[in-house]
């Protein structure tokens, strides 16, 4: 018995074709396993992809794809002659590139003071608060922030005690000019918590003998945070980062859908959101397409080219 | 080693910004629950803040009695349950298979599963193809696309790699084939992991509104975030009205004026199952994140 599994096992003898055909034979199981999540991937994630030959056709809703007359780079350059999409694309730029460069360190700073925070009973209660918001629906938080902000609400009663009477009441979610901000804090108190985990998980990896050793060489905290901590997690952050930058060219709907309302949404239109309205709503579905497509290769060449930077600067990378 | 007044400093601050930081979490979880139960008209003077005013349960009621948002939780809950399943089943066949280093054509199939993670066709294309398959106002369309996650995979590969092979060679060996290992050996070890995955998927279900906001009309199948939603949207639509009314001297008495607190009340029900189950499971949803990171 011990024999035949050893000979089962180690592909040493016959040709490279008999190896082949006792490893599919040996293995045929796992081709069942892995069937309904290749399906799954085939219909759902590449079949789509062959829609996007709309793009460069004037869709007909009714002769469908195949009988659609092609129009080449029309829709293309029809987008980027129209200010309504030039606006969703400034948008989307200007409200994720503050979201990513101004908002990484957010996360990584907590999990830093989580990490020095020495009443471990405080620091669970914090961590488990913290955390919670991410577990919550985008549509419910932005619920709360409509009763926090209103006229009547928390924010404008805690602005009117400091500034006193002469503090005129208004609801800053109605204030196309607040978007960004709205988006920027609302998306930090939903997820600072969560994104602190996995630099908290890559503290908790760092040698502790490593600190042993700079206290002894007189590092204080302050310093072991600069010298030790952070160039520790440093790959964790730089991967974080290269994955963050595809969503550059990327807005997170709900949120975004979520928050705009009938004062703010001309002005604070993302790609998304347009893509949304112009295509399901407009059913103007090669304009749409084309849009979609754009955002979806110009992320892709993001994550490729900023992992191919970081890679050439530091050795460090996704692939 | 004695501590520096630096040090001292920074410790207490530290403190007072993580009692900060959790009254900023959870104040408008409290503010929400109390507009919930006060007087949907007193609220409306404002200066709620963490305890209701006039204490009421009407709106509580209003929310608790209305047959659409019954029907919305049970629609959510069904496709909850099923996505969760068939997340399971696909996931951890494909990365069970993952594992198996000897097996024909598995780096083909890792790429393959991989790609659709960096490149997607869109909303519209996605939008055409479901038209197709009939997923258009179906109760499926909240099950069958989202059932496989190759985050998910990933996770639960990185979890298997980490099991000892002994044993699986060993089952082998006594002459148990690759299906009846998976369920009697692997499986069982995997539990925490698969708990990770269930529960992830449970809440991600619980929360989804947008595949109804794209691809669903019948309000029979409406989602209960997306009832929430239309809660929000229209309340509102209805402050704007009121406002506008108020300047132009138009009588807006038809109007219901309740809908901040009913719709605090929805959204106190609607996440209610996640905020008092989150604190006991915690363990679970963390975890995950924590094998992601060791495998990066």
């Amino acid at each position: 018995m011990n024999n035949l599994a050893k000979k089962l096992d180690q592909p040493t003898h016959g040709t490279y074709w008999k190896d082949l055909g006792r490893r599919f034979s040996r293995y045929k199981f796992m081709y069942v396993l892995i069937l309904p999540a290749v399906l799954c991937a085939l219909i759902f994630q590449y079949l789509p992809m062959g829609g996007l030959i709309m793009a460069f056709q004037d869709y007909d809703i009714i002769g469908g794809i195949g009988k659609s007359p092609f129009t080449g780079l029309a829709n293309f350059k029809e987008i980027l002659s129209m200010p309504k999409f030039l606006g969703a694309i400034k948008n989307t730029l200007v409200y994720s590139s503050v979201t990513i460069f101004l908002g990484t360190p957010f996360p990584i700073a907590l999990a830093i003071l989580f990490n020095e925070l020495k009443q471990q009973k405080l620091k669970k209660i914090v961590q488990t608060v913290s955390y919670l918001p991410h577990f919550i629906s985008w549509i419910s938080v932005i619920g709360m922030f409509y009763a926090m902000f209103s006229i009547n609400g928390t924010f404008n009663d805690i602005m009117a005690a400091i500034f006193g009477s002469g503090y005129e009441r208004k609801n800053i979610l109605c204030d196309p000019d607040s978007f960004l901000s709205i988006i920027f804090w609302s998306g930090q108190w939903k997820n600072i918590g969560w994104n602190s985990v996995v630099y908290l998980a890559a503290i908790a990896g760092i040698d502790p003998t490593m600190y042993e050793a700079a206290k002894v060489d007189g590092c204080n905290r302050l310093k072991q945070v600069f010298y030790i901590t952070i160039p520790s997690i440093m790959p964790t952050i730089v991967i974080c980062f290269i994955m963050g930058m595809s969503s550059l060219v990327n807005s997170n709907f709900e949120q975004v859908y979520g928050f705009q309302n009938v004062y703010t949404q001309e002005a604070t239109e993302v790609i998304n959101t347009l893509t949304y309205r112009q295509g399901i709503l407009n059913g103007d579905y090669s304009m749409a397409t084309a849009f979609g497509m754009m955002q979806g290769v110009v992320s892709f060449l993001l994550v490729v080219v900023s992992n191919a930077v970081v890679k050439k600067g530091t050795g460090m990378g996704i692939w | 080693m004695k501590k520096s007044l630096g040090e001292k400093v920074f410790d207490v601050f530290n403190v007072l910004l993580m009692v900060f930081l959790c009254v900023i979490m959870i104040y408008p979880y409290i503010n929400q629950l109390a507009i919930a139960l006060n007087d949907g008209t007193d609220t409306m003077m404002g200066g709620i803040t963490i305890y209701p005013r006039k204490l009421t349960w009407v709106n509580f009621e209003a929310i608790l009695t209305s047959k659409s948002i019954w029907k919305a939780a049970g629609v959510t809950a069904a496709s909850a349950i099923c996505s969760t399943v068939l997340i399971l089943v696909t996931c951890v066949g494909a990365a069970y298979a993952m594992t198996k280093k000897q097996m024909p054509l598995r780096s083909f199939f890792i790429w393959f599963l991989m790609i659709p993670s960096y490149i997607s066709a869109g909303i519209i294309p996605t939008f055409i193809l479901y038209r197709y398959l009939h997923l258009l106002n179906s109760w499926w369309v909240y099950v069958l696309p989202g059932a496989f996650v190759f985050y998910n995979t990933i996770i639960i590969r990185t979890y298997l790699s980490s099991l000892p092979t002994a044993l699986e060679e060993a089952a082998y060996i006594e002459g148990a084939n690759e299906i009846q290992i998976l369920y009697k050996i692997i499986l069982p070890l995997c539990k925490p992991i698969l708990a990770t995955i269930a529960l992830w998927s449970v809440v991600a279900a619980w929360n989804s509104w947008t595949p109804t906001l794209y691809y669903v009309n019948d309000s029979n199948l409406y989602t209960l975030q997306y009832v929430v939603m239309q809660l929000i949207k229209q309340s509102e639509a209805i402050s704007k009205m009121t406002t506008e009314a108020m300047m132009t001297g138009t009588d807006m008495t038809h109007v219901k004026p309740t809908s901040e607190a009913i719709k605090s009340a929805a959204i106190i029900c609607s996440t209610l199952p996640i905020i008092l189950s989150y604190p006991f499971l915690q363990r679970y949803f963390v975890q995950g994140v924590t094998i992601g990171a060791v495998k990066d």
